[in-house]
């Protein structure tokens, strides 16, 4: 695996965001300027010089406390946010799982949200209609599939985004947090394609908070702390460095499941 | 401008899914669902009638319905596109916020579902044109010509819409009083003759003045466009666009921050 290509290249990513803290985006804030009354805002940085070069075929498993700009940083890769500064280089087509049924559209049905959502990744019509019939199977949420998606119980709606995210075969896959929802036999079903996707050398950027599924299906663990990586590495070794890096702080230790953590 | 043209040919299929989307959710839940694009110009047709002839009949012409649907039609076009283009990039911020994609579709695909329901609307007017035994004029040929620059107009106010909305939630509730503002001071209700001499000037700064004209001139009096107007609607047209598109190039990067 060492010498297979560099397919995310994260070179000194800073991401920078301006919290404002009252009122924002109203014609008052340009009133404000005139009356020299200053917006109330401070710049948070997420992601602080972070530089992470992921090979093709690897998985990896990024870990870290809520806050610590896990999300921003599979953000800042999937191309959602330009960096504040330093550059990013992807090669290949990326299918993000970002949040669940990000680009779903409630009052559409399953069906119309699938050729939608592939669309919205970036591949043709043609090519989502050839898959459309391999996502139903997968999903296999039965007559859902053609009933407005509001309907859907959180477990439907994972089913169906995952099915999406990966049945187009994208080179890369990007999770965060996505797995917690479905029931175990899902789970199970969803694990046996990440494998399959890993032993067909494409790259997974997983989020999660379940040490377990870190140690079971990463080769490869990244720890981040207020927005740096404090460690890259095996992924036991970092699962522990993480889970004692909490200890010290708080009066008792952190779970090593911690149950779903999605607000 | 190539970098609009090459987007828009690159992310057809998505635009054009997301304005069915848009009218699929527009007509969702009621019965009569698409045909509301259709019957909406006719009740409207009813109304302008029994008004204009019963209860103010001094600004009427003949045909009156036809006279104010060959300008209304595209001014509806306009008005709508302009609110649904202001809301689209705030309105999709959970889209901006989760997916990589190019944030010029959804003001593109605000214009492309209001102009599906502009085409619709034109067969009810063929209907009522039929039905008031009003001439279908041959000069319905150079209804293109019109619609494009119209198109060009619309467009480049949506992307500048788009954008100024991302910043100021406020643009938007500013744009439907002065939409309802520009309405009468178009040549819609009323012809562009009715205006006095001394006020022309000003009323010839709107562009939509120039292609609500074309408009008229095809659908109602049949007869040939004036170049110089379509020259306007032109001029107008790509400035709008080249304004408006620049913008938006400029400031869309930040959008998924202010969103």
């Amino acid at each position: 695996m060492m010498d297979s290509p560099v397919v995310i290249r994260v070179e000194n990513v800073t991401q920078r965001f301006r919290v404002i803290h009252e009122r924002p985006d109203s014609v008052r804030e340009l009133f404000s300027k005139f009356f020299r009354k200053k917006v109330k805002y401070h710049d948070f940085e997420a992601v602080k010089d972070a530089s992470l070069s992921v090979r093709s075929g690897e998985v990896v498993g990024i870990i870290g406390r809520n806050g610590s700009g896990k999300s921003t940083l599979l953000k800042v890769i999937a191309g959602v946010y330009r960096p504040s500064a330093g550059c990013v280089t992807v090669t290949g087509t990326i299918a993000p799982l970002i949040e669940l049924g990000a680009g779903m559209h409630p009052e559409l049905t399953g069906r119309e949200n699938i050729l939608i959502n592939g669309l919205l990744m970036g591949f043709s019509k043609q090519e989502m209609l050839r898959r459309e019939q391999a996502i139903i199977d997968f999903a296999d949420i039965g007559e859902f599939i053609e009933a407005p998606i509001k309907q859907y119980s959180s477990g439907m709606f994972m089913r169906l985004a995952f099915a999406v995210a990966t049945e187009v075969n994208p080179d890369i896959l990007i999770m965060d947090e996505v797995l917690a929802v479905g029931d175990f036999e899902f789970q199970a079903k969803c694990f046996d394609r990440l494998r399959r996707f890993r032993e067909s050398g494409k790259t997974i950027l997983i989020v999660t908070h379940s040490m377990a599924q870190i140690e079971e299906i990463c080769s490869r663990a990244v720890f981040l702390d207020h927005g740096r990586i404090l460690a890259d590495g095996a992924p036991a070794e970092v699962a522990a460095m993480y889970l004692k890096s909490g200890i010290g702080e708080h009066a008792e230790p952190i779970l090593v499941e911690a149950p779903s953590a999605r607000a | 401008m190539i970098e609009l043209c090459r987007d828009t040919y690159r992310y057809r299929e998505l635009i054009w899914a997301l304005a069915l989307k848009e009218l699929k959710i527009r007509y969702k839940r009621s019965v009569l669902g698409f045909l509301w694009a259709l019957l909406n110009p006719m009740l409207l047709m009813l109304v302008l009638t029994l008004v204009f002839t019963t209860i103010m009949p001094m600004i009427s012409k003949p045909h009156y319905a036809i006279f104010v649907l060959s300008t209304l039609i595209p001014w509806t076009f306009f008005a709508q596109s302009l609110s649904y283009g202001a809301e689209s990039i705030v309105g999709n911020a959970d889209l901006i916020k989760k997916v990589r994609v190019a944030k010029l579709v959804f003001p593109m695909a605000a214009l492309v579902s209001n102009m599906i329901n502009l085409l619709l609307s034109l067969i009810p007017l063929l209907l009522i044109l039929v039905a008031m035994k009003h001439p279908f004029h041959w000069t319905w040929i150079f209804l293109p010509v019109a619609l494009f620059a119209l198109t060009l107009i619309t467009l480049g106010g949506n992307f500048f819409f788009a954008a100024a909305n991302v910043y100021y939630r406020d643009i938007s509730h500013i744009l439907q009083i002065v939409i309802q503002l520009w309405f009468y001071v178009s040549p819609i209700i009323y012809s562009k003759d009715l205006i006095p001499a001394k006020y022309q000037i000003f009323f010839k700064l709107n562009p939509m003045y120039y292609v609500l004209n074309e408009f008229r001139l095809s659908i109602y009096d049949g007869l040939l466009p004036e170049w110089t107007n379509i020259f306007a609607c032109y001029v107008c047209g790509l400035a709008s666009l080249v304004i408006g598109f620049y913008v938006f190039r400029r400031y869309q990067d930040e959008f998924v921050f202010y969103t």
